[in-house]
This record gives structure tokens, C-alpha cells and sequence, in this order.
């Protein structure tokens, strides 16, 4: 039975470094910890029940396990500072009032249309809606957002230099419009990081490592 | 928090409590599983094995068996089920040769099995 115990440990804190490895992306309003043990909890629990050859206490020993090291990682949570951010991780800044933090969302494995859909989630359609977007260590994005927000759409142009030309057309915007938008402002489609257009026209433009502009464009169409 | 703490170091030592119960438990049965075992086959070799041995052992097994169930794979008993079954109905044959080779499966299998279920690196990986 402590080798049932031991077993589970081992997974238990494999898959909790393999959670925070992957980032906030694969975690959903829980702590890395919390998701690990509701990954678990449910085979631990159905496998002794349909598989007869298995007796029903290997399950009850390794649920047993389960409670012990959340409440060992609970401990450690509230009794160390340090241990916190390496079990849970940190809130991770990826808007500032530059623009978005590139470094930071790479850092969680995640991309700007991630970012673009959590805000969308979170109510704010537009980059520029924002003084600082932060995820949670939980996964969840939170937002600090300006006193007045656009009332259009944003629709991205350009994610980390790749032209979205579905959009371009939604927007009416030809692509030499786009070449001619990109040449005065000096710059490559390889080095924009983003680039959102909302139904007024307005440009929400930001290089990699360069603080966010906002401009016009002429766009042909409303939306 | 107190209630925390409390509920946690209670639920570490009764878990230490049972798993040394239960090693202690399964050693225990196997051990005198083996012994039955092994005066079966010591007897088997000698040619002096009777009905009323085979029985004695097979009531000991049926006895441990049904609580062994409880702590350990129920594969692993079937397959001494087996071995012994097959042992027993060679000694009710008096084909003492082919059970002794049973047997000694048997034995081996009540010397080794409590060790698989043992916290060992080998056991864990």
C-alpha cells in the first residue's frame, strides 16, 4: 500500500511540473494544483470501480494520497512566500502601457490571438480597451480598463507578422492600402506584432519590441 | 487552520499506521502459507502426501485467500489458485513428480509475492 502511495506522489508531482510547464494556457480558473488533483481524482476513483482484477483499496489508498498532498501543497502555499510562485506560479503582466509584452506571453506559451480571445472573454474587444491585462496563476485574465472603451469591433490584421487575409477583406482593406499603412510607418509585416482594425478605422499598431501606436486607416467598410 | 494541520498529520499517521500494517499483515500470511507449502511438498517428495494434506493446505489458502483480496491484485491469487489447484489434483492422482514441479511454483510464488507489493525502486518504477 506505500508503494500505491508512493506511485501516486510520483505522478502527482510529475504532472503538476508538467502543468506549469505548459503555462497558463492549459489551466482554467483553478490553481495548477487544484487541476492536477481533478485530473486525477476521477481515474483514481473509476479505475478500481470497473476493473474487478484491481482491489477496490489501491483506489481508496491512492484518493487517501491525493487528499494528503493537497493538503501538504496547501501548507507549504500559505506557510512559504517563495514556494507559492514556484507551485502556483505568478500573475504574468502581458499588457502594459506600452503595448503587449511579447516576453511574457511566450513565456506561458501562449500567442496574441490567445490574448486577443481572452479579452474578448473578459468583455473588452479591443486592445486599446486597457490600461493592463495581466493573467491570474490560475489561468484567468484580469483587466485594468479604461474609463471609455471603443464601441467597434477590433479585428486583427497582423498576429506576430502573419497577414490575416480573411480580416483584410472584412475590413476593406486592400492589401496594397495595407503595404502603403506598413511603408510609412517604416516598417516589415515580419516585425509588427500586432495589428487590429476596428470599424472606425482605427489601428491599434504595435512592432515587436516598440511601445503600441494607435492610427487611422482608410477602411472601405463599416462593421 | 489548527483543524487543517490536525486533519492532515492525523491522515499521515494512519496511513503510515496501515501500510506497515499491512506489510506486516501480508508477510505474515504468506509466511505461514509458505510453511503449509512447504511441508506439502516436503511430503510429496518423500511420497507420503495424502488427500487429507492436499485438503489441509487447500482450506489454509481459501481461508488467507479471501482476505488477501483485500490488499492485493486479485490476478495474482488466481494464479496461485491455479498452481495449487493443479498441484492438488496431481497429489489426488499420486503423480507426485508433476505436483512436486506445481508445488514448487506454488512455494515460490508464497515466498515472493509479498515482495512485489514491498516499497522498493524496483516496485515503484
Amino acid at each position: 500500500m506505500a508503494l500505491i502511495f508512493v506511485r501516486t506522489a510520483i505522478i502527482f508531482i510529475t504532472l503538476l511540473i508538467i502543468m506549469r510547464l505548459m503555462g497558463k494556457s492549459q489551466i482554467g480558473e483553478m490553481q495548477p494544483f487544484e487541476f492536477v488533483i481533478t485530473l486525477l481524482i476521477a481515474e483514481l476513483a473509476c479505475i478500481p470501480m470497473a476493473d474487478s482484477s484491481i482491489p477496490l483499496m489501491y483506489g481508496v489508498v491512492s484518493i487517501v494520497a491525493m487528499f494528503i498532498l493537497h493538503q501538504i501543497v496547501w501548507l507549504l502555499d500559505l506557510w512559504f512566500r517563495p514556494m507559492k510562485a514556484i507551485i502556483c506560479g505568478r500573475p504574468s503582466l502581458v499588457i502594459t502601457r506600452e503595448g503587449i509584452d511579447e516576453y511574457q506571453l511566450k513565456k506561458n506559451n501562449l500567442d496574441v490571438s490567445d490574448l486577443i480571445e481572452s479579452m474578448r472573454a473578459a468583455g473588452y474587444f479591443n486592445l486599446d480597451d486597457v490600461y493592463y491585462g495581466l493573467y491570474e496563476a490560475n489561468g484567468s485574465f484580469s483587466a485594468l480598463e479604461k474609463e471609455q472603451k471603443t464601441n467597434s469591433l477590433a479585428v486583427t490584421l497582423i498576429d506576430s507578422g502573419r497577414l490575416n487575409k480573411h480580416n483584410l477583406e472584412t475590413c476593406g482593406i486592400t492589401r496594397d492600402a495595407l503595404d502603403d499603412f506598413l511603408k510609412e510607418q517604416h516598417a516589415k509585416m515580419k516585425s509588427v506584432l500586432v495589428m487590429t482594425v476596428d470599424g472606425n478605422g482605427r489601428v491599434y499598431f504595435q512592432r515587436r519590441g516598440r511601445p503600441y501606436k494607435i492610427l487611422e486607416i482608410e477602411a472601405a467598410e463599416k462593421w | 487552520m489548527v483543524k487543517s494541520i490536525t486533519l492532515t498529520l492525523a491522515a499521515i499517521i494512519l496511513c503510515i499506521a496501515f501500510f506497515i500494517f499491512v506489510e506486516w499483515y501480508l508477510n505474515r500470511e504468506f509466511n505461514a502459507f509458505y510453511e503449509a507449502v512447504d511441508c506439502l511438498y516436503d511430503k510429496t517428495e518423500e511420497m507420503t502426501a495424502t488427500r487429507e494434506d492436499a485438503d489441509a493446505v487447500r482450506a489454509l489458502w481459501a481461508d488467507k485467500r479471501s482476505k488477501l483480496h483485500i490488499f492485493i491484485p486479485h490476478n495474482d491469487i488466481s494464479y496461485v489458485d491455479y498452481r495449487l489447484n493443479e498441484a492438488l489434483s496431481l497429489i489426488y492422482t499420486n503423480d507426485f513428480s508433476e505436483a512436486l514441479s506445481n508445488l514448487e511454483i506454488v512455494r515460490q510464488m508464497a515466498k515472493n509475492l509479498p515482495d512485489n507489493y514491498t516499497l522498493k525502486l524496483e516496485n515503484i518504477f
